[in-house]
């Protein structure tokens, strides 16, 4: 296994201190802590900017208002709980006026930010319930089996071509073997809550995940067969394109069939994050919440907060499979001749625009479209998913069987992609194939229209529904 | 209980949606038996609001009555009003001597608001409908147009949800200030927004999906087991009482009368979810037409509160002390289909028998002929498909 320069850094300065032997499973746990960090801070940030996006997407003010004023009172009534009333509320006063303060708390009303805080604080001080005839020990466990399932996963995202925890010949696989954990954890969360609703969830949450690990693994796949490795710093090494035009090197628009899969991808990850439409677990409306239904206080935030790390996972990996991980779109061979730390800082920042974007389609979708039945949802997968992602795959093949390309980067060394050799087609040979795709596309496009489902309505009732432009 | 007597079967699993259950539209309790994810057997239980409102209405005198009628259909109250005063008023016609004449800006305003608050019902049931299958934005979007009416009848009323606006003999004030400048330009606005609103929700695939198919009732199933209202209509069944049996100012409005026919397409089967729901987004249509035409027949105020064609409000407190003998059956269309009130009067200053009849109590009886067979989530479409309100259920 890699672990990247940082590590190595890191553990030579810990044995310079004395550490010893010990010195490199320290700066591993050093390492490991960072994505944690990240994961919770993230999910405290991805939470404002959902209920940023529900409001946007609902047109209404949301909980944006939220100001910093309850946690002032808060304090001042803790560090001054000997004085009377009166006298606390003429301190907070005082300190709310302070120049500094006030325009701080403005600031902080101005953004919602307060809600981030009331939301944790609530999270943290809530009981954790255990219900009497809970299987205590899963009960229990489930939460940590999710959490290990999805933090652990995080360890193979490529952030930069200098700065990663690991990257290993393998990590593609990993990862998604890994995430496919999850579903260990809801299904024990399902059966040791010993409630009927949990119980439903933990079954759908098992249908639903394993039948979409299997779209996810063909895209890997095809992604792999292109790039000749299934190591993450391998496929971005391989979607490196020299020139202005950095993002024409991406497998995005390296072939048609890569544009097909990046939906099969996103959409198949959207399931296994378990987000709506794809939410059969939790379901509210449904099964009051699934899985969770009898998890409260913390317990239940894990949960939540594995849900995000999820969403960041499947950010990452898209954009890492697809987009060109952490490449910038334009002047990709300037950033990468930067001194290691300011690349590694250049694409940490371009990278986490990739994911976040990803994460904000998610909510966007999430707060526009209505939730699947579970039989919907298993017909998407089996029926339509995979028999598509399986033609892409065997399409692609024969694509790269007549480019002559056979795995050439495979000999890439981790992150040192600027002296490989990255062979790719001519450019006739990618805009004849994506020319091919998109006449066929339209072929089936007309043949849906002519023979495929009928208007679903009487066009005068859509008029009446919908208005004029239809 | 009632689950001792469904049959005991190993295999299956008894769950008990509600009374405290998201999306059982308020305390409904179906007891049902799933295989896995299939519903087997369904059992409403109901009477966990039950307020006995009718027993209540014979021991108070005739206008005390009124703002019970708000407490029985509490989405809706004003067509609730609406239905006890055309009760009462049908009562004291069948004596000259005690007739009543309602005046004509009075019937204005009574149609007008029933149709308004009918749009605000039907709003909260497709976005109820909307939410249950797991999109909160369009339930958002349509409490945003509820609001303004609830804004606009807060002006005239003073109330926002329980209005106790349409009494015996007219109602109980006339219209504030600017009310007809405000609905006209409410209504301007409203079109626009449903139409975004069923770009967004109502034309969804999956959404369609959803809702294609699931919970048939057929038009004999509707007309057997008493459905009423857009639940009869989804079923293809072309019965509204307001062209059919018209009451108060309706005979002279024109508008058009929705019925089901398969909206979802190649999927879709005439009376299921989907026809129901499309039916209620068309009556929201219509009712936006009748608004207009109330509002350009309506005579201006004068300052006689009895006035025949100006006034709000006939004097009929001396007629309620000695009403005529027997009894009266009502019935108006709510947004939840027929209300009826069966007054039985026995001359004296309270009625003598009161029985309410709602369209939500006779649709509960369908659910153990139609659930089983559906799966979990189906059975959530179909309940916010049939826009039950407990409180009409158990009054």
């Amino acid at each position: 296994m890699n672990f990247g320069p940082v590590q190595q850094a890191i553990a030579t300065s810990l044995s310079s201190w004395g550490f010893g032997a010990a010195a490199e499973p320290a700066a591993l746990l050093i390492l490991l802590l960072i994505p944690f960090g990240v994961a919770f801070s993230i999910s405290g940030v991805a939470q404002y900017f959902e209920r940023k996006v529900s409001a946007i997407v609902s047109r209404r003010y949301g909980p944006s208002t939220a100001g910093g004023e309850g946690v002032l009172r808060l304090v001042v009534n803790l560090a001054f709980f000997y004085l009377p009333a009166a006298s606390r509320q003429s301190i907070e006063k005082t300190v709310a006026n302070l120049p500094g303060v006030k325009q701080l708390l403005h600031f902080v009303r101005y953004f919602g930010l307060g809600q981030i805080v009331a939301d944790g604080l609530k999270m943290f001080l809530k009981e954790d319930i255990v219900p009497r005839d809970a299987d205590r020990f899963l009960f229990r466990g489930a939460t940590y089996m999710v959490m290990l399932a999805s933090f652990v996963a995080l360890a193979a995202l490529p952030i930069s071509q200098n700065f990663y925890l690991t990257d290993f010949s393998v990590a593609a696989i990993y990862t998604t073997s890994v995430t496919g954990l999850v579903v260990v954890g809801l299904l024990i969360a399902g059966w040791g809550s010993n409630n009927k609703w949990s119980l439903l969830g933990g079954v759908r949450a098992v249908a639903q995940i394993v039948s979409y690990e299997i779209p996810v693994a063909l895209c890997i796949a095809a992604v792999a067969m292109w790039c000749g490795t299934l190591s993450f710093q391998g496929m971005i090494a391989a979607q490196y394109q020299p020139g202005i035009f950095s993002f024409l090197g991406w497998n995005l628009f390296q072939s048609p069939f890569f544009f097909i899969l990046s939906f099969v991808y996103f959409t198949a990850g959207m399931a296994e994050c378990n987000r709506t439409p794809f939410d059969m677990a939790e379901s509210e409306s449904e099964l009051v919440a699934g899985y969770g239904t009898e998890y409260s206080g913390l317990r239940w935030g894990l949960f939540f907060i594995s849900e995000y790390t999820d969403m960041i996972l499947v950010g990452g990996i898209y954009a890492a499979l697809f987009l060109g991980g952490y490449q910038s779109p334009f002047f990709e061979e300037h950033i990468v001749a930067l001194p290691p730390v300011w690349e590694a800082l250049a694409h940490g920042a371009i990278f986490s625009i990739k994911f976040l974007a990803a994460i904000g389609v998610m909510m966007w979708l999430r707060w526009t479209l209505p939730r699947f039945r579970i039989d919907q949802v298993m017909r998407l997968a089996w029926v339509r998913l995979i028999p598509l992602s399986l033609i892409c795959l065997f399409l692609l093949a024969a694509s790269m069987l007549w480019f002559g390309q056979n795995g050439q980067v495979a000999s890439v060394v981790y992150g040192r992609f600027v002296s490989s050799p990255v062979v790719r087609p001519e450019a006739w040979q990618t805009l004849s194939v994506w020319g091919a795709t998109l006449a066929a596309c339209v072929g089936l496009v007309v043949l849906a229209k002519k023979y495929g489902e009928p208007k679903p309505m009487p066009e005068n009732v859509r008029k009446a529904l919908v208005g004029g432009e239809g | 209980m009632s689950h001792a007597n469904l049959e005991q079967n190993d295999d299956l699993i008894t769950l008990n949606m509600g009374p405290h259950h998201p999306s059982t539209h308020g305390v409904l309790r179906l007891v049902i038996q799933t295989d896995g994810e299939i519903v087997r057997t369904c059992k409403p239980e109901i009477g966990y609001l039950h307020r006995s409102i009718e027993k209540i209405g014979e021991n108070l005198e005739w206008y005390q009555f009124v703002p019970y009628t708000d407490r029985v259909d509490y989405v809706c109250s004003m067509n609730s009003n609406l239905a006890y005063a055309l009760g009462v008023e049908a009562l004291l016609n069948k004596k000259p001597e005690t007739a009543v004449e309602i005046p004509l800006r009075a019937e204005c305003i009574r149609v007008l608001f029933a149709e308004l608050n009918r749009i605000s019902s039907h709003l909260v049931s497709v976005g109820a409908a909307a939410m249950d299958m797991g999109a909160y934005t369009p339930f958002l979007h349509g409490v945003t147009q509820r609001e303004f009416i609830n804004d606009i009848l807060e002006k005239t009323c003073g109330a926002r949800l329980t209005y106790n606006y349409i009494c015996i003999g007219g109602v109980m004030r006339d219209l504030h200030e600017g009310a007809e400048a405000e609905i006209k330009a409410f209504l301007d606005q409203l079109e626009p927004a449903m139409h975004s609103f069923n770009a967004l929700i109502s034309t969804n695939t999956i959404f369609r999906a959803r809702f294609a198919g699931v919970g048939v009732i057929d038009r004999e199933k509707a007309i057997a087991y008493g459905m009423v209202g857009p639940n009869l209509r989804g079923a293809g069944v072309d019965w509204d009482l307001r062209r059919d049996r018209p009451y108060g100012l309706y005979p002279k409005l024109k508008f058009e009368v929705p019925v089901g026919k398969a909206y979802a397409g190649s999927k879709g089967v005439l009376g299921d979810c989907y026809d129901r729901y499309i039916v209620r987004l068309l009556e929201i249509v219509e009712s936006i037409k009748l608004c207009r035409q109330v509002l350009d027949m309506l005579p201006p105020p004068s300052e006689k509160a009895d006035d025949p064609i100006g006034g709000y409000r006939v004097d009929v407190t001396k007629k309620l002390r000695t009403p005529p003998k027997g009894g009266v059956y009502t019935r108006v269309e709510n947004p939840r289909g027929e209300t009826g009130y069966y007054i039985v009067s026995d001359g004296t200053k309270m009625p003598y028998r009161m029985k309410i009849r709602t369209g939500s109590f006779t649709a509960m009886t369908i659910f153990e002929t139609l659930v089983p067979g559906m799966m979990v989530s189906d059975v959530v479409a179909f309940i916010g498909s049939l826009d039950i309100v407990l409180p009409e259920v158990d009054r």
